[in-house]
């Protein structure tokens, strides 16, 4: 889910062409200003460095140790700190640089990065399950296409190629990395219910109580209703998008 | 010469606007603007044909709310709910608490309080549905008993699963608290109840009068002074009460979202306020004198 949800956004991060939704020429394209304009370029460009140094780590673990497992360890800070900077994206929305929903980039996000620090770096245990790189991949390899897509819309110079890789790839990327989410999780269970991680029981001077492994179930459950719908909402915006670039290919 | 200007959209073709009363040197701004507030904010069961701005031919459009509900409905259904909620928890019905408990009653003096002051606060706010308030308007959309009913039930279990819990842990300052909280939770009541009678006696029978509400001989009312919706105020007040008594987390998390609820509520009716009235008080803010 998180792995896809964030180019569900197709009206996300970006200014003027980045409006994948928007196929009227009839609207007017209030972009950010000059100053957030450059801003964001920046932004976009650290980050789309930022997830290409996981990807060359990656591969550069892939090749040093002759195999796939544990890969996470190679990639850790960077996978923490630029998918953690991503929270700024919820800002932009905020303060109205970008057009998105505060709403729907925070769910986003916060998903993304609950996934990082509240089940991979908290249970130690899964962090060699290969699910792990199952959504890391699905990630940056989204991430890389997604902020790169948002820099070139930007600056109102966008190949076609970027855009075709955006509302294409995730067709396979974003079963992939939920996949790679819900089967981390799930490997994740036994240990928080052995270690009562994160959850308190009555009796206590509050009368709370939080168990975080039913808590986590819930959370896998949620995909069912969510994944569909964000995943035919990207399906959908493919046919407007793609189909529009093809016709004005026609009649120029 | 006057004009007629005809607006259309310019990719269906359709009919959007009709302006009959355009000079000829007004500009396309001007225009625009003459179109934005014809499609403006509703009209109201009240307004005379004659009095509304538009020309010997008047276009009106029509607007689906969708399936509406009245006022009234989703009061009394939202309300019910915790009413009826709480007590099955206060009474351990089975299946809720483990079996050694169905039907026990808790040994806490707090636990039976709480459930008094719960019950009197959603009886309270169903006879004012049904006796004290005036809605201005009569329906809202239907989708809305679904969200609310699942607000007010959904917190109304949560909370009551955990005070009348076998496991329940009372105040740490003891009965002290409790009578403080008390204190708190029944001043609110009583003044959140009178700015409903205040609010009431503004308005006579069937009618949508709106005045500005002014403090009355009743000392509770005075707190509109300093604040545009005291009934908000109070309202927070009392939960606020109701937390410190009980002493229960999710308590105190339901009264900071109701607080964000009637916070936002308050901003908007106390900006109506100023829009209608130029003679609105300066010094009243929307919940919190002087802050909010």
């Amino acid at each position: 889910m998180a792995a896809a949800s964030a180019t569900a956004v197709a009206k996300g991060n970006g200014g003027g062409g980045g409006r994948a939704g928007d196929a009227s020429g009839t609207r007017k394209k209030k972009g950010p200003g000059p100053l957030a304009t450059a801003y964001l370029v920046i932004y976009n460009v650290v980050m789309t460095a930022g997830w290409l140094v996981i990807a060359v780590g990656l591969v550069r673990a892939y090749l040093a140790k002759g195999s796939y497992h544990s890969l996470y360890y190679s990639i850790e800070k960077p996978l923490k700190f630029f998918q953690t900077g991503a929270l700024l994206e919820v800002l932009h929305c905020a303060i109205g640089i970008v057009p998105s929903s505060v709403v729907l980039t925070s769910f986003q996000v916060m998903s993304r990065v609950f996934l990082i620090w509240a089940v991979t770096h908290s249970v130690k245990e899964v962090q060699t399950e290969d699910s792990v790189l199952l959504f890391v991949i699905a990630w940056t390899i989204t991430e890389i296409i997604r902020y790169s897509f948002y820099t070139f819309s930007l600056l109102n110079h966008l190949p076609y190629l970027i855009k075709w890789a955006r509302y294409t790839l995730f067709i396979v990327l974003y079963p992939m990395g939920v996949s790679g989410e819900l089967l981390t999780i799930y490997a994740a269970l036994p240990f928080v219910r052995q270690a009562g991680l994160y959850s308190i029981s009555l009796p206590n001077k509050y009368n709370f109580s939080f168990d975080y492994y039913a808590f986590l179930i819930l959370i896998m459950i949620s995909y069912i209703p969510i994944f569909p719908q964000l995943y035919f909402h990207m399906i959908h915006q493919r046919r407007k998008v793609l189909s529009h670039t093809e016709e004005h290919k026609k009649f120029e | 010469m006057r004009h007629h200007v005809e607006i259309l959209d310019a990719k269906t073709r359709e009919k959007l606007c009709f302006l009959d009363k355009v000079e000829p040197h007004a500009t396309i701004a001007e225009i625009k603007n003459l179109f934005t507030k014809t499609q403006g904010k509703s009209l109201k069961d009240e307004d005379v044909l004659q009095k509304l701005p538009v020309g010997t031919t008047a276009t009106l459009y029509f607007r689906d709310l969708g399936a509406q509900i009245s006022w009234v409905t989703v009061f009394l259904t939202e309300y019910a709910g915790p009413l009826f909620i709480y007590l099955l928890f206060y009474f351990r019905v089975p299946f809720i608490y483990g079996h050694k408990y169905d039907f026990t009653s808790s040994r806490h003096t707090v636990v039976h309080l709480a459930c008094i002051c719960h019950s009197f606060h959603y009886v309270k706010r169903l006879l004012e549905t049904l006796f004290v308030h005036r809605f201005s308007h009569g329906t809202m959309p239907l989708r809305n008993i679904f969200k609310n009913c699942t607000y007010y039930w959904g917190f109304a279990a949560w909370m009551a699963y955990y005070i009348n819990h076998p496991l329940y842990t009372p105040p740490t300052y003891g009965a002290q608290q409790v009578k403080l909280a008390l204190a708190i939770f029944v001043i609110c009541q009583l003044g959140n109840f009178s700015i409903h009678m205040a609010l009431r006696d503004l308005r006579p029978a069937g009618s949508k009068t709106r005045k500005i509400p002014y403090p009355t001989k009743n000392p509770f009312t005075w707190l509109f002074l300093l604040v545009s919706c005291p009934n908000y105020t109070y309202e927070v007040g009392s939960w606020i009460g109701f937390a410190i008594m009980t002493q229960c987390l999710p308590v105190a998390l339901f009264s900071l979202v109701g607080f964000t609820q009637m916070t936002i509520w308050a901003k908007g009716k106390h900006r109506s306020y100023l829009k209608e009235f130029r003679d609105y008080p300066p010094l009243r803010m929307p919940i919190i004198p002087f802050l909010l």
